[in-house]
């Protein structure tokens, strides 16, 4: 074959080109609109004013308990299996002057390490954004809690089950675009809901319209998370729990690290093997 | 046959107070871990949790370290049955039933954690989720219990046939099932006394115990966002720490057995004790070397350094230099030494115990000092367990103990010569 034959021509290759992108775009068509249909809660904590009327609508439409001083604006309150969110006042570590109410609840990861270790998979990641824990399935094992990178899932000890927020989904499926409860309590329009790419894009519009510089949890937290906050100033300045910014607990990762452990079981067992063959005259003594 | 047992029991207690007194007392235990676990199913799970913020606390510790043992105790029957050591197969009935105790009561200890245990079995089965490696361990350590039930069947079978032949009416067809004695008359019967057939099976145990170990240490070695537990360095050292921890429970049940019984060792059963303890001295110092590694690589990582320091400086320091330091790795080396030289007993049992103790206090601390770093940076006002953690922790290795000298008691467990059938 000559070397002219090899040659792709100017025909043949525009042929290849429009193929490529036809290819592409119907097979990026899937993802796209899986990716549109997701939706995502945007958390403003420069417009929070800490009334706790989220938490009071989230316990309501969950039917959990109310402790008796939990409610009271600037109480500090942790997560509990019957506090699904909480709303806390934080102090920037360096300007002490800078007082924000951070709403804080579960981040709904894109990649839940939570439904990753989960071991009766009764975690689900839905397609339409919320992590799932199927609280008829749960062992409760608080393998989750110790996975999360934000330290959420906890422990119910009358249910003995483990519980968390679920972003409403049992309001979402309804198709009739209702807002998780405590989105449709906020008074002050803290909280939105809508589809997340919307969402990513108003948090930007308003970090880039603020006064302040601001910093957006959640683009890149553990691999991207469908709850976006927009904190005044990075999180671990604000006494919260840092997350990395990538993919955590990955497949991968835990087949090299349990690989690990059966590389050096078959270290061991040629160490017992050349033990017992250069120790096989004392069987005969 | 319960006539009989019975009997026998009586006879004991009214020839021995020693076991008299040794039973009540692991019943009085039984019974106290019996309160607690009514208290905490009356009033609520919490009182068996000494911090909320750390969900995996006594419970789990007790658990990894009776189940590690165990999973030692596996690895060290196969150097018997599976790599060919006759002398180890002399101790192989003991060795069996002792990782066949402690890792079914290491397991009674995570389903006393867990809030649902009633479900696990459920859905561990018809729902795994194969990216979880409790599932995988579970499942694993579930299929390793049968196959040493099979193993130790296997073992005690020719004794069982005996003691059918000596009985006779209601008991004799007991002993005839228990050995399955139908077998002989079918062709599985030459299968079951096919002389390779337990290598076979001890190989398979020492896959899945091995599997299964791996796993357990990957629990802790897959969480990424607990910065002491990951990475590959744990799922190594559990495996070497079901080593030491393994032959320093066999040597400590085997010494106590014999003393409490008044039964003289025979002289290759002795050799093989001080020749497992060198063994033991070996992996303790090799356990100390892969301690003393992971604290230089972690002080030079600007990620670790801080939960490090917790170990080293922080709360956990006193437990951390005096019991997995000094009684786990260092003075026991130093005893055992001694004992080989002077061919003691007493200082292998002392350094054994020693090492039990030193294992337990590193396995808490690990859990423990693993879940404060990086969320309860402020600290806790106790890192000691409850009364109601002690009491339940107790009571199921009460009953641990209760089945192995029980089992002892009525089992052919104790070594006979190289040379006897």
């Amino acid at each position: 074959m000559n070397k002219k034959a090899k040659r792709i021509g100017r025909r043949r290759f525009l042929k290849l080109l429009a193929g490529a992108l036809v290819y592409a775009a119907l097979g990026s068509a899937g993802i796209a609109a899986a990716e549109t249909r997701r939706y995502g809660k945007l958390v403003d904590t420069t417009r929070c004013i800490g009334c706790k009327r989220c938490m009071s609508a989230c316990k309501r439409w969950n039917g959990l308990k109310v402790d008796r001083y939990e409610l009271i604006t600037d109480r500090e309150t942790d997560l509990t299996a019957n506090n699904y969110t909480v709303v806390n006042l934080r102090v920037d570590v360096r300007n002490r002057a800078r007082r924000t109410y951070v709403k804080w609840q579960c981040q709904h990861c894109e990649y839940p390490a939570c439904a990753g270790v989960c071991p009766v998979t009764a975690i689900t990641k839905l397609a339409e954004g919320p992590v799932v824990i199927n609280e008829k399935k749960c062992i409760g094992c608080r393998y989750c809690y110790q996975a999360c990178p934000f330290k959420v899932p906890r422990f119910d000890f009358e249910k003995r089950i483990t519980r968390k927020c679920h972003l409403c989904y049992n309001r979402i499926p309804l198709l009739n675009y209702m807002k998780p409860a405590c989105v449709a309590a906020c008074p002050v329009g803290a909280l939105s809901f809508g589809y997340k790419h919307e969402i990513i894009k108003e948090a930007n519009r308003r970090v880039q319209r603020g006064k302040h510089t601001g910093y957006i949890l959640g683009l890149t937290e553990a691999g991207g998370t469908d709850v976006i906050t927009i904190l005044p100033t990075r999180p671990q300045k604000m006494g919260l729990v840092v997350a990395p910014k990538k993919r955590i607990s990955q497949g991968l990762d835990k087949i090299r690290i349990s690989a690990s452990g059966l590389l050096a079981a078959s270290v061991m067992a040629g160490v017992m093997h050349l033990y017992a063959h250069t120790t096989q005259d004392r069987d005969n003594d | 046959m319960i006539k009989q047992t019975l009997q026998s029991v009586l006879e004991a207690f009214e020839h021995s107070p020693r076991f008299y007194v040794w039973i009540s007392a692991l019943a009085a235990l039984i019974f106290m871990a019996g309160y607690a676990l009514l208290a905490s199913l009356v009033l609520s799970m919490e009182i068996l949790e000494f911090s909320i913020q750390i969900p995996w606390a006594t419970l789990v510790s007790a658990y990894i370290w009776l189940v590690v043992a165990g999973s030692g105790l596996c690895i060290i029957n196969a150097l018997g049955i599976v790599f060919g050591m006759h002398r180890y197969e002399m101790m192989a009935k003991r060795i069996i039933f002792l990782s066949m105790t402690s890792i079914l009561f290491g397991l009674t200890y995570i389903l006393l954690h867990l809030g649902r245990p009633e479900r696990v079995l459920i859905y561990n089965l018809i729902s795994p989720n194969f990216r979880s490696a409790i599932s995988w361990m579970g499942a694993l350590y579930n299929v390793y219990l049968i196959v040493i039930v099979i193993e130790f069947w296997l073992l005690i079978r020719t004794d069982l046939v005996e003691r059918a032949g000596r009985a006779a009416g209601l008991t004799k067809t007991i002993f005839n099932l228990l050995a399955l004695k139908k077998l002989d008359e079918w062709r599985m019967g030459a299968v079951v006394k096919d002389p390779r057939l337990p290598r076979i099976i001890g190989t398979l145990a020492l896959v899945t115990g091995v599997a299964a170990l791996t796993m357990l240490g990957s629990v802790f070695a897959h969480i990424e966002s607990r910065v002491l537990w990951y990475g590959p360095y744990y799922p190594i050292y559990f495996l070497l720490s079901a080593l030491f921890s393994g032959y320093a429970l066999l040597l400590a049940v085997t010494i106590i057995t014999y003393r409490a019984n008044g039964d003289d060792m025979l002289p290759e059963v002795k050799a093989l004790i001080f020749e497992m303890a060198q063994v033991l001295a070996l992996l303790l110092a090799a356990g100390f070397v892969l301690t003393t590694f992971r604290l230089i690589t972690g002080l030079y990582n600007p990620v670790r350094q801080e939960p490090l320091m917790l170990l080293l400086t922080g709360p956990f320091s006193l437990a951390f230099w005096i019991f997995e330091v000094g009684l786990m790795s260092v003075l026991p080396v130093f005893v055992l030494i001694r004992a080989y030289r002077k061919k003691r007993l007493g200082g292998v049992l002392w350094s054994s115990l020693m090492v039990l103790t030193g294992t337990f206090v590193m396995r808490y601390v690990f859990i423990v000092a693993g879940q404060i770093y990086p969320n309860i940076k402020e600290g806790l006002p106790s890192y000691l367990p409850t009364v109601m953690e002690v009491l339940l922790i107790g009571g199921v290795f009460g009953a641990f103990l209760l089945v192995y000298t029980l089992g002892e008691k009525f089992l052919p467990l104790k070594e006979k010569g190289l040379h006897q059938p």
